[in-house]
């Protein structure tokens, strides 16, 4: 094997221009393979890394998201008493009641009005929610039109600077801190006071209530004490699988898209490549002959060419993978439609999406390349040796 | 023109090479005309807004409702001829992955402005009878199979309407005119949600009929004039003001199908340019022959260019037919998020300019190449 793969890499760098250009054209396919995923990829785990393990979430039952649930004053204190939920230094319980609603806040880029959730929330969330930090100012003072925004949402949106005073639902609030919270949809959310947002928006009650469990293993057990009171018309969800959940559709839609793509793309590439390796068949007829004449069986033949076919389109899903790198870490939003509002996220691409498009192009390499290698071993000694 | 009969000759000196360079060239084709489709379909809403409407919603937000009240006042706005409201219901068809938009509307003047709601005259007056009648668009029924005399049961998608599930009979199916509306949607009475709504009198976007098309920047603000400073300001825009706001919630659509667009043309010209090159590497003992009997290199630069124009044409239009064949709403599956869509003839047009273009790159290497072949260089080398 080693002489005859050999050849074959050498004669790849003969035809240099040839191979350069098949090698592009699939370059291009996995550069889009990747790009599209990464768009999936990154906006799951934005809002997957909202969810912590050992938080639940509580929403009225059948709802399927914070923007459709509602909970009640009366309900708080029944869910805070339950044995399940941590207790703070003080022995409070770890829980925040939350509303989420939307504002509209003109974006950056080009100053259409975008949905922003705004959030309001207990002033013990930050500790429920614990990979907040922040980056800049300090937490919102409890009882005050104080305000936090997300990192994400101050690079997108305009108005919401540490220190400027934004006006939504009528009243004035006030930025006194930007936090980050690991590439969490959060980042892209504004929070305040949820006593001070409920009246600020006429509303009377809120939607959800997130809380702590003083161990993950003890979610099972707060999800049967919630179902099973009577006084409730509510339901536990794991906060990981309430988020993986809420990006399910988008995601699917992406993924559906972009396969839908590149497997278009990659016909044409296929077909590129099937045509290069043809006429590098063709133009070694002689050499074919000349190596059967020396005993190497038809297998090895077919095998030698699948093996410069697959070179050469690895190669090109190589280059096609450096060419969708820079987009990792790009920041783009889209809105995500379980909570009408819009998401931030990053490109994101994982060691895993880069495999998965040097596997896809070695196969788009074996497809197109199994048809002439088997034409090249079926070239008959005598006739390949006297062709000029 | 003479030589058209050479091109096709060379042409088919290779079948199987045209083959897979036509279809390469044709699946580029096949995608971009789709793309363009896609994006057609997602802008249509605006495309196709009226210029005499104008919407009024929350200046905070599109969620959050006003009064009817605020009828009376917009209605006496000087420039506003006709009103009409209607909101978002946001109901579950069975499983929520069944996403499609429910619509409750003032039914008499909403038909009245929206002209592009096409019915008959008697599911007119069927609908506008039925205090629990819907009528859906053919696109929607054709997805679920609805007809009329159907019931349609939703569950109770925003807390607001409570925890009973609201029935529907469905009294007419309409077509469309235009892009403002789709044909994915579901209209019904507006009283019939508020009569169990907890929020009583409430409702999510008013649509203005104004005279002058001039005017609508001034009737707007004289209309949001009237609510500043109470608690239900609101925000006035033009229709297509307001459509456009939807596409841009998905996020920079016109980039990412941009990006891969321009993909497409790249790895498509690798392709068929290499072909090309191929083709003419081939030929080089060929070419010197004919440019020794005496064609002129403009002759064999034409040739080899027109051969790359044939297939690449060829391959444009494989890829239109195939476009024109899978952009339906049937086939491509959309999730609900793009209304209506279908390759227009622009699509086309785009599609088969594509393929002349990437025909006239691609060829133009390989024909330069062959132009300058050195006739005694070419004729003595072997093979």
């Amino acid at each position: 094997m080693g002489l005859i793969a050999s050849y074959n890499l050498r004669s790849m760098i003969v035809r240099k221009g040839t191979a350069a250009m098949t090698a592009g054209g699939i370059a291009m396919v996995v550069a889009v393979f990747v790009m599209t995923l990464a768009i999936a990829q990154g906006f799951q785990a934005t809002l997957v890394s909202s969810g912590s393990p050992q938080n639940a979430i509580v929403l009225r039952k059948s709802s399927t998201s914070e923007t459709t649930s509602s909970l009640m004053r009366p309900d708080v204190p029944i869910i805070e008493a339950m044995p399940q939920i941590a207790r703070g230094a003080d022995g409070r319980p770890l829980a925040s009641s939350e509303l989420v609603v939307i504002i509209a806040l003109p974006r950056k880029s080009d100053n259409q009005p975008a949905n922003v959730p705004a959030r309001g929330v207990s002033p013990r969330a930050f500790e429920v929610r614990d990979n907040l930090t922040f980056v800049e100012g300090r937490r919102f003072a409890p009882g005050t039109r104080e305000i936090n925004v997300g990192k994400a949402a101050v690079g997108r949106f305009k108005g919401l600077a540490l220190g400027s005073d934004v006006k939504f639902g009528s009243a004035v609030w006030h930025v006194v801190g930007v936090f980050t919270a690991d590439d969490a949809s959060f980042e892209s959310e504004v929070w305040g006071d949820v006593d001070l947002m409920m009246p600020a928006f006429q509303r009377d009650g809120y939607q959800s209530m997130t809380v702590k469990l003083a161990d993950p293993s003890m979610f099972d057990a707060f999800k049967a004490t919630v179902s099973g009171d009577p006084r409730l018309y509510l339901e536990a969800q794991r906060e990981q699988d309430y988020y993986a959940e809420q990006s399910r559709a988008l995601t699917a839609v992406i993924r559906v898209f972009g396969t839908f793509v590149t497997l278009i793309l990659a016909i044409g590439a296929v077909f590129g490549a099937m045509n290069t390796m043809y006429a590098a068949v063709a133009y070694r007829t002689r050499e074919i002959g000349t190596l059967r004449a020396l005993g190497f069986s038809q297998s090895r033949i077919v095998a030698a060419f699948l093996v410069e076919s697959i070179a050469l389109a690895t190669l090109g899903g190589i280059l096609g993978c450096l060419l969708a790198l820079p987009v990792h870490g790009l920041s783009t939003g889209t809105t995500n439609f379980s909570s009408f509002s819009e998401v931030a996220f990053k490109f994101r691409i994982t060691p895993g999406l880069l495999a998965g498009g040097l596997v896809f192009s070695a196969f788009m390499g074996a497809v197109g390349g199994l048809l002439p290698a088997i034409r090249a071993a079926r070239i008959p000694v005598a006739r390949a040796l006297r062709e000029i | 023109m003479k030589f058209v009969g050479l091109i096709l000759k060379s042409a088919r000196r290779s079948k199987r090479r045209t083959f897979l360079t036509v279809i390469s060239v044709a699946m580029a084709v096949f995608l971009f005309a789709s793309l363009r489709a896609v994006l057609d379909g997602f802008n249509a809403g605006a495309e196709g807004s009226s210029s005499t409407r104008i919407v009024t919603q929350r200046s905070t937000s599109l969620i959050f409702t006003m009064p009817t009240s605020h009828a009376e006042q917009i209605r006496n706005t000087p420039g506003v001829q006709d009103l009409t409201w209607a909101n978002w219901f946001g109901g579950i068809y069975k499983d929520p992955r069944n996403f499609f938009a429910q619509f409750a509307i003032e039914p008499e003047s909403y038909l009245r402005m929206y002209p592009e709601i096409i019915l008959t005259p008697e599911e007119k007056k069927a609908f506008l009878d039925d205090r629990t009648g819907c009528i859906v668009g053919d696109g929607l029924a054709g997805t679920y199979g609805f007809k009329v005399g159907d019931k349609i049961t939703l569950k109770v998608g925003i807390p607001i309407y409570g925890q009973q599930d609201f029935d529907f009979n469905v009294r007419g199916i309409y077509h469309t005119k235009g892009g403002a509306v789709d044909n994915q949607s579901m209209w019904f009475h507006w009283k019939y949600a508020d009569e169990r709504s907890v929020a009583k009198g409430q409702t999510g976007w008013y649509v203005a009929q104004i005279s002058n098309p001039d005017h609508a920047a001034e009737v707007s603000a004289a209309i949001d004039q009237k609510f500043a400073n109470s608690p239900y300001e609101t925000k006035t825009e033009t229709e297509k003001a307001f459509q456009s706001s939807f596409v841009a919630m998905f996020g920079n659509i016109n980039l990412l199908l941009g990006s891969i667009a321009v993909a497409v043309v790249i790895s498509t010209l690798f392709v068929a340019g290499n072909t090309m090159a191929m083709s003419v590497r081939e030929r080089t003992t060929e070419i010197a022959v004919m440019r020794t009997l005496g064609f002129p290199s403009g002759t064999i630069f034409m040739l080899i260019a027109g051969e790359g124009l044939l297939m690449s044409i060829l391959g444009g239009l494989v890829g239109v037919g195939l476009a024109w064949l899978v952009v339906n709403p049937g086939v491509l599956p959309t999730g609900g998020f793009i209304p209506e869509i279908g390759l227009s003839t622009s699509n086309m047009i785009t599609g088969l300019g594509l393929s002349v273009l990437i025909g006239v790159l691609a060829g133009l290497i390989p024909a330069t190449m062959a132009a300058r072949l050195k006739i005694v260089d070419a004729l003595r080398r072997v093979a």
